[in-house]
């Protein structure tokens, strides 16, 4: 009965403990709390320091700050301010991404910057698409059911309360979700545009289920939250405010619980004592070296810098890097398979209007003996902009004047995607590059090889998405490869040899260091990771508990 | 006037068209508004910068400033820019003027060090890449008997050799599928950055504050144009006095 009250009040409800929607200016999309942030001094410790505010580190902030933890995070890129920073611009919006030089290698290497790495104060989901499905049940358990990859040391029933609690505070929009744990989502589906309309069409015809949704775009009232304009602008970073990201929905409150956001802080190396215990980290800004003092060290930097930074942080007691005893640093990184196929269709289409993610099926989530491979797909939409429809132009082999008649025919083409579940492999791993960044620290490698299960995976779900357009009347169809996501490295794992961190995240063999973000999963499904990071986040918060419980445990106290 | 007959023909794709490959630019419709690369496209009437005051003042400052600041070559030296402005030109088929500066946006970028986040192992840097690229084409232009280098070489095997470099048939000191990927992804994204190429393609360019509205099939907001499948060059071209 309760859950049925709340549904009936639709979107206008409060989420409970985060008040960020309603400390938002309605005039304004700068972040109002930042004039009035709480500084913290170099040589004061602070109990909580976050290397990065993105999904993991933002979310983790808003809550310890709740629980009255004095909690400082560093930020690698900017606090931005949507109204000066951002732009309705493809081109125009290269600062969002992380540009700074990495090294890619490896059979099937995954190519970085715009497509999966953010920077700045929300991280990657600045300018994610703002799909946010849950995982399913069966992704905790994958080497238990399906002989592949690794169990995690949680369950869905861990995540599940903080999945609730967070579609409540993105708000999260779609129809209700029959795949997975059947559940409901707070706001309702928004419209769609006439190519998800075909795609639709055609996925019926052969018996194909889709539904809208989900998105982390508010549909509704929602405290000072804009409504989306439908203005398709979301990789861009959405300068409406109506697409969740940490920046409008967990850093205002944060600031108003005491925490403070340092941006323009890139995070070098976290300093430990002689009995191995973080002490605090070494940090740039502007140039200059500084140091910060804290009683515990969280990593928030996601799959590539996470790892790099640990390796990173090499001492008399850890040798080949914090936290890495065990060489599993850096290791079991995954990306997802991506291909997309556009179909071209008499109407004009427009892909360029509505958010790209539109609706999307995961009838093909979990194995099929059938399809000859383990683990399945997702099935998606996607609204690439000119520069984006030209990359996929390009992909199908076509340049020149060929290539100028496709871009001319943009306004007849909509497509569609999948994001399949690759497998955790131990090979696939960042390491430090020879070369060094301008702070003269060794950059990331990244080294990738699918396996043949995920090459058939691939295979077959483009087979799919080829099937699909054919069954909507597509007159023409032009297909890219490509990669999406970037989770893994940190594995979570039950035993020390095994994984990086436990169940609490707390690394195994430093007492008072923990990693929050998309590294620590051990298998990614085929979701979008985005709202999996942040649940993770929310029960790392919950499992360290108050301040004052914790600090009695000696979980994260001040070395002597 | 859109004709849905012709607007539903797809026989000027690349894919549709048989051996003869994409139908000649000459017989599209000839731009009657703004300005679009070429002056041709499919949206006669359409010029998205009529909409500038309606954006707002972040992106319009830097959508404008493409088009009005046509950066001085500042990266590349005086053989690579004359070698790349040619591959540009022929890799994204801008014929003739206008032009948008394909050569000038790539080098303000590698000037700049505006990078891409990325290398692979066995590629230079992408500006090296750049440099790169432009000696090989040179070489494999005086290898295919242009003794002046590639951008003295006639159109046709100056399409020949691109045509190679696309599908990675060149034996050259770097990996040549990478790096046709480094130089048209910088091709690419300046071309379609431009606002003259978002009036070829009727993109409906940047949306905020108004947003979009009409997202049904077939539907348009009042800015946006239908495309023209139906004009017969042979009259056309004559009649608004264009040749």
């Amino acid at each position: 009965m309760k859950t049925n009250a709340r549904l009936a009040l639709k979107g206008s409800t409060r989420p409970p403990e985060n008040d960020s929607a309603f400390l938002l200016d309605q005039h304004s999309r700068a972040i109002p709390g930042r004039k009035h942030m709480r500084t913290f001094a170099h040589d004061q410790s602070v109990d909580m320091l976050i290397v990065g505010a993105g999904a993991g580190g933002s979310t983790l902030a808003q809550r310890l700050a709740r629980r009255g933890w004095k909690v400082l995070v560093l930020e690698a890129g900017p606090f931005w301010d949507p109204d000066e920073d951002w732009v309705s611009d493809e081109a125009g919006s290269h600062s969002l991404y992380w540009t700074e030089e990495r090294v890619i290698g490896g059979e099937d290497p995954v190519e970085l910057g715009k497509n999966n790495c953010g920077r700045g104060v929300g991280g990657s989901m600045i300018h994610y698409a703002g799909y946010t499905p849950r995982f399913h049940p069966s992704d905790f358990e994958v080497r238990t059911r399906d002989g592949v990859g690794a169990d995690w040391p949680i369950s869905y029933q861990d995540l599940k309360p903080h999945y609730e609690r967070l579609e409540r505070e993105l708000p999260v929009a779609g129809e209700a979700w029959p795949w997975g744990d059947p559940h409901a989502y707070p706001h309702g589906p928004h419209p769609i545009s006439a190519g998800a309309q075909r795609a639709w069409e055609g996925a019926k015809r052969l018996g194909i289920e889709m539904r809208v949704g989900p998105v982390g775009i508010a549909n509704g009232s929602f405290g000072h939250r804009p409504h989306c304009i439908y203005r398709g602008f979301c990789l861009q970073g959405c300068k409406v405010g109506a697409k969740a990201s940490p920046l409008v929905t967990h850093i205002p409150d944060a600031l108003a619980h005491g925490v403070e956001v340092r941006a323009d802080c890139m995070v070098t190396r976290i300093e430990t004592d002689q009995q191995g215990r973080c002490t605090g980290v070494t940090y740039f800004h502007d140039g200059r070296e500084h140091f910060q003092a804290a009683d515990a060290v969280t990593v928030a930097g996601y799959s590539i810098e996470t790892p790099r930074l640990l390796l990173n942080s090499t001492s008399a007691r850890f040798a080949n890097g914090l936290a890495n005893d065990n060489d599993l640093v850096g290791r079991g990184i995954m990306v997802q398979g991506a291909p997309q196929v556009a179909g071209r269709f008499p109407e004009e289409m427009r892909m360029y209007k509505a958010p790209p993610p539109e609706i999307s099926s995961e009838q093909f989530y979990e194995t099929d003996p059938e399809r000859g491979f383990a683990r399945g797909f997702s099935i998606q939409t996607v609204g690439p902009l000119p520069i984006g429809w030209a990359e996929h132009v390009l992909a199908d082999g076509h340049w020149g004047q060929a290539l100028r008649e496709y871009m001319r025919d943009y306004n007849h083409w909509f497509t569609v995607g999948v994001l399949c579940e690759l497998l955790p492999r131990a090979e696939n791993r960042v390491t430090l590059a020879d070369q060094t960044d301008r702070n003269g620290v060794p950059v990331a490698r990244l080294d990738y090889t699918q396996c043949d299960n995920d090459r058939a995976n691939i295979a077959y779900a483009k087979r799919k998405l080829n099937s699909i357009l054919q069954a909507a009347d597509a007159q023409d169809i032009l297909t890219i490869d490509r990669y999406a996501h970037l989770v893994g490295g940190c594995a979570m794992s039950s035993s020390a040899g095994t994984g990086v961190v436990d169940s609490d995240h707390r690394a195994w063999g430093v007492p008072n260091l923990f990693v929050c973000d998309g590294s620590v999963m051990p298998t990614q499904g085929s979701a979008n990771p985005a709202l999996t990071i942040m649940a993770l986040a929310s029960r790392l918060a919950e499992r360290l508990g108050d301040r004052s419980a914790t600090a009695g445990r000696r979980t994260a106290t001040t070395h002597s | 006037m859109p004709t849905p007959d012709r607007a539903a023909d797809t026989s000027h794709l690349p894919n549709k068209g048989g051996a003869g490959g994409p139908a000649p630019p000459s017989q599209l419709p000839a731009q009657r508004r703004g300005t679009t690369p070429q002056l041709h496209g499919r949206y006669p009437d359409y010029d998205v910068l009529t909409s500038a005051d309606r954006w707002d003042h972040a992106t319009r400052r830097v959508v404008l400033e493409r088009v009005a600041d046509v950066p001085e070559i500042r990266f590349f030296n005086a053989e690579d820019e004359r070698v790349l402005r040619a591959f540009c030109d022929v890799a994204i088929g801008q014929t003739s003027d206008p032009r948008v500066p394909v050569l000038e946006m790539v080098d303000a970028k590698l000037h700049t060090g505006t990078l891409d986040g990325y290398r692979y192992e066995d590629m230079p840097a992408d500006p090296e890449t750049w440099h790169r690229v432009a000696v090989n084409l040179n070489r494999t232009a005086v290898e295919r008997g242009a003794s002046d280098g590639f951008a003295s070489a006639d159109t046709e095997l100056q399409h020949q050799i691109v045509d190679s470099f696309s599908k990675g048939e060149l034996d050259w000191d770097i990996p040549v599928t990478r790096a046709w990927g480094v130089v048209m992804r910088g091709v690419l994204g300046a071309f379609y950055s431009h606002p003259w190429a978002w009036n070829e393609i009727g993109f409906g360019g940047p949306a905020y504050p108004r947003g979009y509205a009409r997202l049904g099939p077939g539907q348009r907001e009042h800015w946006e144009a239908p495309p023209e499948f139906s004009v017969d060059p042979v009259s056309d071209v004559p009649k608004r006095g264009l040749e």
